[in-house]
């Protein structure tokens, strides 16, 4: 019969880092995701770093408008394949002009257009990339030093950098 | 239509989108930017020509 061990005796052992302090956001963080997701940029608008909402805000509507203009396919399947219910989630991550695009616009795509395709793939990339926009906000308003791309705090790459 | 201008479009949006979402100093940012270009452009030329391999079946019904 294994024996009881004490939960004092389960402490870290002597010389392991101390746990880490529990993370205080800089603002609140549901609210910066939301906003990120509902409009491409306005997370990082609403955390005051407006470069990045400008210019990534400004990409992921660069991607929605090519893929309009060539009348590439706009994914919206809510059953049957399962990976145009993942195609429509991935779409989705563009928020608000997303269902713009379907419900007020109507806009499908045009199946014959030689940009059908193409268009799909800046269609779903502006959707995928939102996604990770709305991480990326997330994690700047709890305040961590690292980023989705670069895995580690900033202060650690800079030292890397020769 | 152009095709690889429009793979070059759509894969300069996407190094410009890493480069500008990473944190690291403008130097760190370029090189992202290069290494992801780089690497998109040259995997489609890559797949590209594999897919000469590939000979394309009959064309695939219009939904």
């Amino acid at each position: 019969m294994a024996k009881k061990v004490p939960k004092s005796s389960l402490s870290a052992p002597a010389g392991s880092p101390a746990p880490a302090a529990a993370e205080v956001p800089i603002a609140n963080p549901r609210l910066a995701a939301f906003l990120a997701w509902i409009f491409p940029g306005a997370g990082h608008l609403y955390l005051g770093d407006r470069q990045r909402g400008f210019s990534l805000g400004g990409l992921i509507l660069l991607c929605l408008i090519l893929g309009c203009r060539l009348d590439g396919l706009l994914i919206w399947q809510t059953s049957g394949s399962p990976l145009m219910i993942a195609g429509t989630i991935g779409s989705a991550g563009a928020g608000l002009p997303y269902f713009l695009l379907h419900f007020l616009l109507g806009y499908q795509g045009d199946p014959t257009a030689a940009g059908y395709e193409y268009g799909a793939s800046f269609l779903l990339s502006a959707g995928l990339l939102n996604w990770l926009l709305v991480l990326d906000a997330w994690d700047r308003a709890w305040g961590r030093e690292h980023s989705l791309v670069d895995g580690q705090p900033a202060e650690r790459l800079a030292e890397e950098e020769p | 239509m152009n095709h690889f201008l429009l793979m070059s479009l759509h894969a300069t949006i996407i190094a410009a989108f890493f480069g500008l979402l990473s944190r690291r100093p403008h130097p760190g940012r370029w090189k992202l930017f290069g290494k992801i270009l780089a690497a998109l452009l040259g995997g489609g030329l890559l797949v590209a020509w594999l897919m000469y391999f590939f000979p394309s079946g009959p064309p695939a019904p219009i939904p």
